[in-house]
């Protein structure tokens, strides 16, 4: 049981935190809300399906081009939309909202509103510790690993992670010390849609693709970024699995329950708002 | 005689006040338009359509008066609408109360509601608020599948009483309900209260430094919110006779965000004026219904990008002018401004 | 330029006006038979819908049409989008304008329970008889039975109600566990039951715990997850510890294909019956890439299955049009062609209230058996009248593997439906329990 838990924990933990991360960067270093985060993480997933089943690439191949193509479409819907409007927040999350919809409505128009899937990377399963696992979920595991050493060395490392960190302190300051801000936007809205094209293409060899599946992650998403305060990535993570567990437990020690995981998470969320408003490592962005 | 003052001091009214500004004409005209409706085209599919227009006016004109104004930005309105269905539907279906009982409680219970949530938000601000709004209603979704023998779970609660029995009587009394409360809306915006709630919106602090207690002021938003959402609600259940999970639903909280922005948040008659164009042209577009949500989205996109203060703020700024010097309005054709004649054209 | 704007402005909502009085405004055509078909047009239950409905039109008004009384009336379809599924309002607009505006004799269609429940409401307050094809709830019909001189226009059209649905399916898990016992020489067998957590559920829940003692099988737990649940491993491997042989499923949303695609690829040991929605259509092998193999589920049409020449006719006509089996939402085509077309042909009239006593009494042969309706205007379950199929997919197609031999009761005749296969166990089953 205890084993369940911890498995169960670390994989949905790491596909929530793969999520949360992008959509938490960009809000830390742009203030942008973006809604459409997890339609770009849908839009991923149809892109590896017209790729296997319409121009029959391997599914490896299908991955990289979904996560190039969901790249170049956030930077572009960046440049032509939300780029006007991301002084208002109200209007950059309304904006989002229409984008989320409309990329919806296009998927439903090409591709009906039925359940597809893909094709996972590797068949089968192993076992650890008397769990049963499948192959992709080690695959989604390992891969987040890697993603989170990656991004670590980028902004640890890097000048351009020491400039996307020094924007996400102090947007003007950091301007004046003669940082591209809008470069640096720019970028990072790249990296986080880059994200969350990847996290819908380890995601999806698992789940079913239907142009509604983006609302649901997006929900859970918000709530462990909020939980762990707005524009922290070591928030972002540790929300992440914290949700994670929290569903984990429910499903294992209330089977018949299990419907009410979402509701749950969202519950955990109020209280520690409550506790502590800015969540459990937000900075304050009072006074901007 | 004094008729006759009465009648005079009207026509003076109407001459000097309404008809020189072409926004109030359009009001004037709109509320006739509704008014007189049924009697010259008693369709009652174009009836419906406009009830239901008339509950989600009022809805989208409550979201815009707490967030919009008081600026607490709400996107999880969807609660006070479910919490307003449900309740009344339970009144109705168990206490037996009629739906001229039923409605008030439900709007009561909906400010019970906006106190609840009202609370825990008070600490939230902005962005932190807007994440967090969204959760209530779907906790809420997930009480109403866990008590299935209360709520009716996925089905909802059917068999209410009908508002009134006839469609011509459903109207009347929805519309008189929407002018109503959109009006007492629009003068608290503009009294004392909505001077403190732009206070509010702007800076918080400020206004705590000079004394005002803005906790109440918010919770007041929140609870005036609630209720008329909550009748909104409520009158929705009676309407449609049923109250499900879908008035809970994060969709529902969209929409109704879609429509202030496509009027011009904070404004109330934005509000109004959008979903009475962009309802009826919902139903129009039941033509191509593959393209319905699609054009929804393009509109709310495109009204952003070159409308931000929303659609029919751009009109009423194309129709009408603001003398820079006295500040009195006036239609756009003028020359020079009406109260001190300064001309227009050098601004 | 402020006049200019000013017009144009004027001629947008004139334009709009024009354009919805026009919408608003059709004329009726009193020599077709006017028929409403509504439904959610873009989900593939929709489809189901207008494509059964499309095939009994062609097939009727190539044949001259209907005889109403002296003359032979031609049917038109009213295509009605209703949304449903994202929107209540939409759905219940969308009934109104084709009894209001369309001015439509009859319509059928309907899918989710609380649109249907408010778009019943419109139809009875108009007078016109409403057939659903969809929802499966018993609700519908329980108002039929309160308020019958309300209610009177509404009948169940398909599927058969969510008890006899349940009922039927514990069936189907009592005749697979007699079959998975001799086979495999089990003592005893644990079943799990799994279900999406919705209303109609509940008594499901509640039959499961009393029933499955009842049938000499042991209760290995229950779980439920939500509907739209994209991850289920957790619930799996839980299962798995509960030792289950047969994992008894009542899904009808996007949960159920999920949770067979993570089953396959878990390789859970256990046979999985039930309901499962998804699972019977036709293109679920490519769905699940395969990992649906032994999975059965309750099925309302089979490609091996002969219930009667009516359905026969119906599934080979349809295959041939559409290139596809039908989904349960397509018996819109017998709901026109047998129900209402047979019911007019003998009132000689499109009157409605001169209709029901018709439609009450018919028996009739439609493409899902026997059709009948009860007291409640709920289509009867039962052999004789319609039952509901298992089907198991087996290598890449849908096999109809119950009834087979089945009696209703002791001194019942045996039941088995023509092209009947028998049941097939995976082999990591076979390999886990001997």
């Amino acid at each position: 049981m205890v084993v369940d838990i911890i498995i169960s924990t670390l994989i949905n933990g790491s596909i929530y935190s793969i999520l949360a991360i992008g959509f938490s960067l960009v809000f830390g270093v742009a203030r942008i809300i973006n809604i459409a985060h997890t339609a770009f993480y849908m839009l991923a997933a149809f892109c590896i399906y017209a790729g296997t089943n319409s121009f029959g690439l391997h599914p490896v191949l299908a991955m990289g081009a979904a996560i190039i193509f969901v790249t170049i479409l956030g930077l572009a819907s960046y440049k032509l939309i939300i780029e006007k409007i991301r002084v208002h927040p109200a209007a950059t999350i309304i904006a989002t909202i229409a984008l989320a919809m409309i990329f919806q409505e296009i998927m439903i128009l090409n591709f009906g509103a039925e359940f597809l899937s893909v094709p996972v990377l590797v068949e089968g399963f192993t076992v650890v510790f008397g769990v049963k696992i499948t192959y992709q979920q080690v695959f989604t595991f390992i891969f987040m690993v890697i993603l989170l050493i990656s991004v670590w060395f980028l902004l640890m490392k890097t000048k351009l992670g020491l400039a996307i960190r020094a924007t996400a302190q102090d947007r003007e300051t950091a301007n004046l010390m003669g940082m591209n801000e809008s470069m640096i936007a720019l970028v990072t809205i790249g990296i986080s849609v880059g994200f969350a094209g990847f996290a819908g293409a380890i995601v999806i060899p698992l789940t079913v693709i239907h142009p509604h599946m983006w609302l649901s992650p997006l929900i859970i998403m918000m709530a462990v970024v909020v939980l762990g305060g707005l524009g922290s990535i070591k928030g972002s993570i540790i929300g992440a699995f914290i949700m994670g567990l929290t569903e984990a437990i429910i499903v294992f020690l209330l089977p018949m329950g299990s419907f009410l995981k979402g509701s749950v998470a969202l519950t955990i969320l109020i209280i520690v708002l409550i506790i502590k408003p800015e969540g459990l490592f937000g900075v304050s962005i009072e006074g901007e | 005689m004094s008729i006759l003052v009465y009648l005079r001091r009207l026509f003076v009214t109407i001459k000097e006040e309404i008809i020189i500004l072409p926004t109030k004409v359009i009001t004037i005209l709109f509320i006739l338009f509704l008014l007189v409706l049924p009697v010259i085209l008693p369709d009652s599919y174009l009836m419906r359509v406009l009830i239901l227009a008339a509950i989600f006016a009022m809805l989208t004109a409550s979201w815009d008066f707490l967030s919009g104004f008081a600026g607490q930005l709400n996107f999880g309105h969807a609660l006070f609408f479910g919490v307003g269905a449900y309740s009344s539907a339970l009144f109705n279906l168990l206490l037996k109360i009629p739906p001229a009982g039923s409605i008030p409680l439900s709007g009561l219970v909906a400010v019970l509601a906006g106190l609840i949530i009202g609370f825990p938000c008070l600490r939230l601000k902005g962005i932190y608020l807007a994440l967090t709004t969204i959760a209530f209603p779907i906790i809420l979704t997930g009480v109403v599948n866990a008590l299935p023998g209360i709520t009716g779970g996925e089905l909802g609660l059917s068999g209410l009483d009908k508002l009134t029995g006839s469609r011509i009587g459903d109207y009347y009394i929805v519309t008189l309900l929407m002018l109503g409360s959109c009006t007492v809306m629009y003068k608290l915006t503009q009294s004392n209260v909505g001077i403190i709630f732009h206070a509010i919106r702007e800076d918080e602090v400020s206004l705590k430094v000079s004394g005002i207690n803005t906790t109440k002021y918010k919770l007041l938003a929140f609870c005036l919110s609630g209720l008329f959402a909550g009748i909104a609600g409520g009158v929705y259940a009676h309407f449609m006779r049923i109250a499900g999970p879908s008035t809970l639903s994060v969709s529902t909280s969209f929409t109704i965000i879609i429509y202030a922005v496509f009027g011009g948040v904070c404004t109330i008659y934005g509000s109004v004026a959008a979903v009475y164009i962009l309802f009826p042209l919902m139903e129009v577009f039941q033509l191509l219904p593959q393209f319905r949500t699609l054009f929804f989205a393009a509109i709310v996109l495109i009204i952003l990008l070159y409308m931000p203060s929303g659609f029919i703020q751009w009109i009423i700024d194309k129709i009408e002018k603001t003398c820079s010097r006295c500040g009195h309005k006036n239609h756009a054709l003028r020359k020079i401004c009406r109260f001190c004649e300064r001309p227009f054209k050098y601004y | 330029m402020n006049i200019s704007i000013l017009r144009r402005i004027g001629v947008l909502f004139l334009i709009a006006g024009i354009f919805f009085s026009w919408s608003c405004s059709k004329a009726g055509d009193s020599n077709v038979i006017k028929i409403g078909v509504i439904g959610p047009m873009q989900y593939s239950q929709g489809k189901g819908h207008w494509n059964g409905a499309e095939l009994a039109m062609e097939e009727i008004n190539s044949s001259g049409g209907i005889k109403v009384g002296n003359e032979m009336k031609k049917i038109e379809l009213i295509k009605a989008d209703s949304n449903e599924i994202a929107s209540i309002t939409d759905a219940a607009n969308a009934m109104e304008r084709l009894i209001t505006q369309e001015k439509v004799n009859f319509v059928i269609g309907g899918f989710r329970t609380e649109a249907v429940l408010a778009m019943q409401d419109i139809a009875m307050d108009a007078k016109t008889i409403f057939i659903s094809v969809g929802p499966a709830s018993a609700e519908l019909n329980k108002r039929v039975k309160e308020d019958y001189d309300r209610y009177e226009y509404f009948f169940r059209g398909s599927p058969l109600n969510s008890s006899y649905l349940v009922k039927n399916s514990f069936i189907h898990l009592g005749y697979i566990a007699a079959v998975l016992k001799k086979t495999l020489n089990l003592p005893a067998i644990k079943v799990a039951v799994v279900a999406e957590k919705v209303q109609w559920v509940e008594p499901v829940i509640a039959a499961a715990k009393s029933t499955i003692p009842a049938m000499g099988m042991e209760l290995a737990g229950i779980w439920q997850p939500s509907q739209t649940a994209s991850d289920v491993t957790a619930e799996l491997s839980a299962i798995q510890r509960s030792g289950a042989h047969i994992i008894f499923t009542v899904f009808s949303s996007s949960v159920g294909v999920t949770f067979v695609r993570q089953a396959g690829e878990l390789k859970i040991p256990a046979l999985m019956t039930g309901i499962n929605v998804e699972a019977a259509r036709f293109d679920f092998w490519e769905t699940t890439e395969g990992k649906c193999e032994y999975v059965i589920t309750s099925a309302n049409y089979l490609e091996n299955i002969t219930i009667n020449e009516t359905s026969k006719k119906f599934i080979d006509a349809y295959r041939k049009k559409y290139g596809e089996m039908p989904s349960y939402t397509a018996f819109t085509h017998s709901a026109i062609s047998n129900l209402l077309r047979t019911a007019i042909e003998k009132a000689g009239t499109l009157d409605a209230d001169a209709l029901i006593p018709i439609l009450e009494n018919l028996k009739v042969e439609t493409s899902s058996g026997t059709y009948k309706v009860d007291e409640n205007h709920d289509s009867i379950w039962g052999p004789g009248y319609s039952i509901i199929m298992a089907g198991q997919w087996q290598d890449g197609s849908f096999k109809g593997i119950w009834p087979n031999n089945w009696k209703a009761s002791d001194n019942a005749p045996a039941i088995s439906y023509e092209g009947v296969a028998p049941v097939k166990f995976p082999p990591w089953m076979i390999e886990a329990y001997q």
